[in-house]
């Protein structure tokens, strides 16, 4: 009876859950490739907005679990915006604090990479929260033609993950029992995993030995191929969305190079 | 996403399994379970028992070294199993058991790596040249943790799981987990999430997964270890009726015998290595035997016995009678038949009815308060609370029971007494002082906790330095740390591995040192996080004493958290029994399987001895009798009864 994790697949019944796992994945991949693009604060905004939308109308994601799953990539977020705004040399000022002079280039290039650090942040946890692991492995098989037992690999690496997670909390907790104090150090921390790693280890070589007898017990890698029920397949709606995904990057690289796209300050000069 | 794709078949090749001889053959169609009817998608016909067919199993002479390992496992062990049957192997830890079921679908030697000696041939095919694959269609496998056992997320998915990597055509598939889930009472749930199953149903998930291939042989190993008795219940009902009505083979480890005794055909017992028994179950369980630990010593069989078959052996030999096997009873009920028309001479009772029903009904008032809480609610998430309204005291030096259905929040309160889980302030008090306002080490210093896996509690690589950890990061002085960790190691008889790393110690002596790390702090509170799963029942009551010592010692009150309701009726004081986050009973055990209501919403059974006497109390309101916790007791009351002949 723990928390769930935020980063972690919760099935639903949103668009994006009914999504086929590939269009979600080039949608990752275009929304990444946009906010990596895009150094310019406004259009940092929009692509924020509009992955903030999706995450809410599409994937159906409530704004409390968005703010408590990801708050401390905010936090570190505002601090990378805090701290370039002041840093960052620029030629006019924007406004002043005291004696610093806080400028509308270095302002408005600080809130594009903190903008773009937490659009991929929000994205990825679209795309984790919406897609079994499962889904995505067949569909790696089935679509993209992955042997069956790499994709498989991947799933249970993935299915194990917080499995691992939710076993290191206990353990943290067994030793916080102990009287063992949790370390703040670099030291303290790396003395911290030393500890951690023979019971880990010995609980994950367990579990994983019981996977491949179970996997092997059914005929996992019996045969070259294998068939698949329900394989995820790209319907008109993922269809339209890679196609939208796909427009919007190539119209965007192609606006850069063509130096259609101006700079227009969101810090307006004082 | 709901379409049907199958990969390309490349023709028949790919349904070919090549065999020991080199020659090719189709699994499914070979398999004598699967048949027309079964690849079609048509519900299975129940199978007649054949007990002249030619055996599942056949072992003869059979020897088994692990890599790396000097002595052999399992050494000349002979087996053979006909369709049909149901065979309950028993044994103490270490004694091969486990090792023999994995040989039976060739994990043994094809994956656990070793020497394998004799002949082993299961379900025609040789175990030494067929892989685990291979045996796919043949024989499914159960363990013990659904968890580490199921790889999809749905259950449709791990029920289909094993069809797709035999290249079934989707179709196929489809019908057969409709089939299988149906035949484990879970036809309504393919669209679930694992997440979102107890343990009961993620084992019948695993129990339908393995189904879904039509196996002619059905192996499982402790799969209701991790289970709480409302899904052992549920898991054993599946594999009687799977037996019953669909003639499935079954060979099964387990420990909880007073629900399955009357169920399996045969039974069989191992110790170190070797078959010491192998018959019908009221043989099996008539006579007392000796048998050996992992740690080599001595253990008598009987504590794995049905309490039902320990009861009418103890009346038997209290009144003189010869017990012949044919009538030993194996379940509450038949132990009731069994005293039916019986009369028992008074002048060999040790105790009066009155006194024996009653002994274990006075409540325990121990006299110094150590705990309180009061008001506790508690989630990870606002509108999901675990904990609601707690209200509770704890004295020192009493053993209390804290009992519920998985999930009920039994761990979740547990680990509020140690401060894991944040306690809201002002809920929870230890000797007067808030919890909320303690350190880690100061609560430590109250408090102590045996975690269910004792791996996790480790922190050095040896034994002595293990139990000197929590002195040393108290700063005790060292002839302190010395004295304490001699003497502990004294009270868990681990003296002779000091110098060995813990886990190279076997899973008994591994949770007693899990136990002395925290017994060396002297702590007022111990909290036992299931104790006993994973373990015979002869392990459990080796742990159980080593608390009852603590308890003379130091005073110290004993929580744990249990669904063993035998070790409850013998050991604990008190029992408190939690549904969905409320305490819904608090009392002693005579009281709590009084109530037969308080029972079902905990998901937990009564003892078979408790079950038996009421029913005789019920049966016979004129006798005296009434319902007890243990063996002794209703021998006891049954030999007051004056010689009158029970209804």
């Amino acid at each position: 009876m723990k928390r769930s994790n935020a980063f972690q697949f919760h099935s639903g019944t949103s668009i994006f859950h009914r999504l086929d796992p590939l269009s979600k994945l080039a949608w990752l991949i275009g929304v990444s490739l946009l906010a990596f693009g895009a150094y310019i604060a406004w259009i940092q905004i929009i692509i924020s907005a509009i992955v903030l939308m999706t995450a809410l109308a599409l994937a159906q994601l409530r704004p409390l679990e968005i703010i408590r799953s990801t708050w401390p990539f905010i936090v570190a977020c505002l601090s990378f915006f805090i701290i370039q705004s002041l840093t960052l040399p620029g030629t006019h000022v924007a406004f002043t604090i005291g004696s610093l002079r806080i400028y509308v280039e270095s302002a408005d290039y600080a809130l594009a990479s903190a903008l773009r650090i937490y659009t991929i942040i929000l994205s990825s946890m679209v795309f984790v929260r919406t897609t079994d692991p499962r889904d995505l492995a067949i569909a790696l098989v089935t679509q993209m033609h992955l042997p069956y037992r790499i994709a498989y690999a991947f799933f249970i690496a993935l299915r194990i993950v917080p499995t691992i997670e939710s076993e290191i909390k206990i353990i943290r907790a067994a030793h916080a029992v102990r009287g063992v104090v949790k370390s703040r150090s670099v030291v303290g921390r790396i003395g911290e995993m030393k500890r951690y790693a023979m019971p880990l280890l010995v609980g994950s070589l367990r579990r994983a030995s019981m996977m491949v007898m179970s996997m092997e017990g059914r005929a996992f890698g019996a045969y070259p191929q294998r068939s698949f029920v329900d394989a995820p397949h790209a319907g008109p709606l993922g269809i339209a969305l890679m196609t939208v995904t796909l427009a919007a990057v190539v119209a965007w690289y192609a606006a850069l190079m063509l130096g259609f796209v101006h700079a227009i300050y969101v810090f307006a000069p004082a | 996403m709901a379409d049907l794709v199958s990969m390309p078949l490349q023709g028949d090749a790919l349904w070919l399994v090549p065999t020991a001889g080199g020659q090719t053959s189709n699994p499914v169609a070979d398999s004598s379970s699967g048949g027309a009817a079964a690849v079609h998608g048509a519900a299975p016909l129940p199978r007649a028992v054949e007990p002249a067919a030619s055996p599942l199993i056949d072992l003869s002479g059979v020897s088994y070294t692990y890599d790396g390992e000097v002595s052999a496992v399992l050494a000349g062990v002979s087996l053979t199993v006909r369709p049909g049957e149901f065979v309950l192997i028993l044994g103490p830890s270490g004694c091969g058991k486990s090792t023999l079921l994995h040989m039976m679908n060739g994990s043994v030697p094809h994956i656990l790596n070793g020497k394998l000696e004799g002949d082993a041939v299961i379900c025609g095919k040789p175990v030494a040249t067929t892989t685990v694959a291979q045996f796919a269609t043949e024989v499914g496998m159960v363990f013990q943790d659904p968890d580490s056992q199921i790889i999809n997320t749905r259950v449709r998915d791990e029920v289909c799981f094993g069809l797709e990597n035999l290249c079934r055509p989707p179709q196929e598939i489809l019908a057969r987990q409709a089939e299988a889930l149906d035949q484990v009472g879970m036809a309504a749930f393919g669209d679930r999430s694992i997440f979102e199953l107890s343990g009961g149903q993620k084992q019948r998930v695993s129990v339908a997964a393995v189904l879904a291939s039509h196996p002619r042989l059905l192996i499982l190993d402790e799969p209701t270890a991790n289970l709480d008795p409302a899904g052992m219940a549920e898991v054993f009902a599946v594999l009687a009726r799977l037996n019953r009505d669909f003639g499935t083979t079954i060979v099964m480890v387990e420990h909880r015998v007073d629900e399955l005794a009357d169920k399996v055909s045969r039974v069989v017992m191992m110790d170190r290595g070797t078959i010491v028994f192998d018959g019908p179950p009221r043989e099996a369980f008539s006579s007392r035997r000796v048998m050996h630990s992992e740690e080599a010593e001595i253990i008598p069989t009987a504590s794995w016995f049905p309490q039902a078959s320990e009861f009418a052996i103890e009346l038997a030999a209290v009144s003189g009678e010869a017990l012949d096997p044919a009538s030993l009873p194996l379940s509450a009920d038949e132990a009731v038949g069994f005293c039916c028309g019986r009369r028992f001479a008074a002048e060999r009772s040790g105790a009066s009815p009155s006194s024996a029903a009653t002994a274990t009904a006075t409540p325990h008032h121990p006299t110094v308060p150590l705990l309180s809480i009061a008001g506790l609610n508690f989630g990870y998430d606002r509108d999901a609370p675990i904990l609601k309204a707690i209200d509770l005291d704890l004295s020192s030096n009493a053993i209390v029971a804290l009992l519920g259905q998985n999930g009920s929040g039994k761990t979740t309160l547990a680990r509020m007494l140690v401060g894991i889980n944040q306690a809201p302030a002002g809920t929870i008090h230890l000797e007067g002082k808030d919890l909320s306002l303690l350190s880690a080490r100061e609560i430590a210093s109250y408090v102590g906790y045996v975690f269910q896996n004792p791996d996790h509690q480790f922190v050095t690589d040896r034994v002595d330095e293990e139990i000197a950890y929590g002195l040393q990061v108290r700063d005790y002085a060292p002839d302190v740390i010395t004295t304490r960790v001699d003497d502990i190691l004294d009270v868990v008889d681990l003296k002779r591995y000091r110098d060995r790393s813990p886990f190279s110690l076997s899973l008994g002596e591994r949770r007693r040192l899990s136990v002395a790390t925290m017994l060396v702090l002297e702590p007022r509170l111990l909290v036992l996080d299931e104790p006993t799963i994973g373990q015979d029942h002869e392990r459990a009551e080796q742990l159980m004493g080593l608390m009852q010592r603590l308890r003379e010692r130091y005073g110290t009150t004993i929580l744990m958290i249990t669904h063993d309701v035998r070790l409850v009726a013998e050991w604990a004081d008190r029992a408190l029994a939690l549904v969905n986050g409320e305490i819904a009973f608090d009392g002693t055990p005579l009281e709590l399987f009084n109530r037969a209501d308080v029972l079902q919403a905990a998901g937990l059974l009564p003892p078979p001895i408790h079950a038996i006497s009421r029913q005789l109390a019920a049966r016979n309101p004129d006798s005296g009798l009434g319902p007890v916790l243990s063996v002794p007791d209703l021998v006891s009351a049954l030999m007051a009864t004056a010689g009158s002949a029970l209804a």
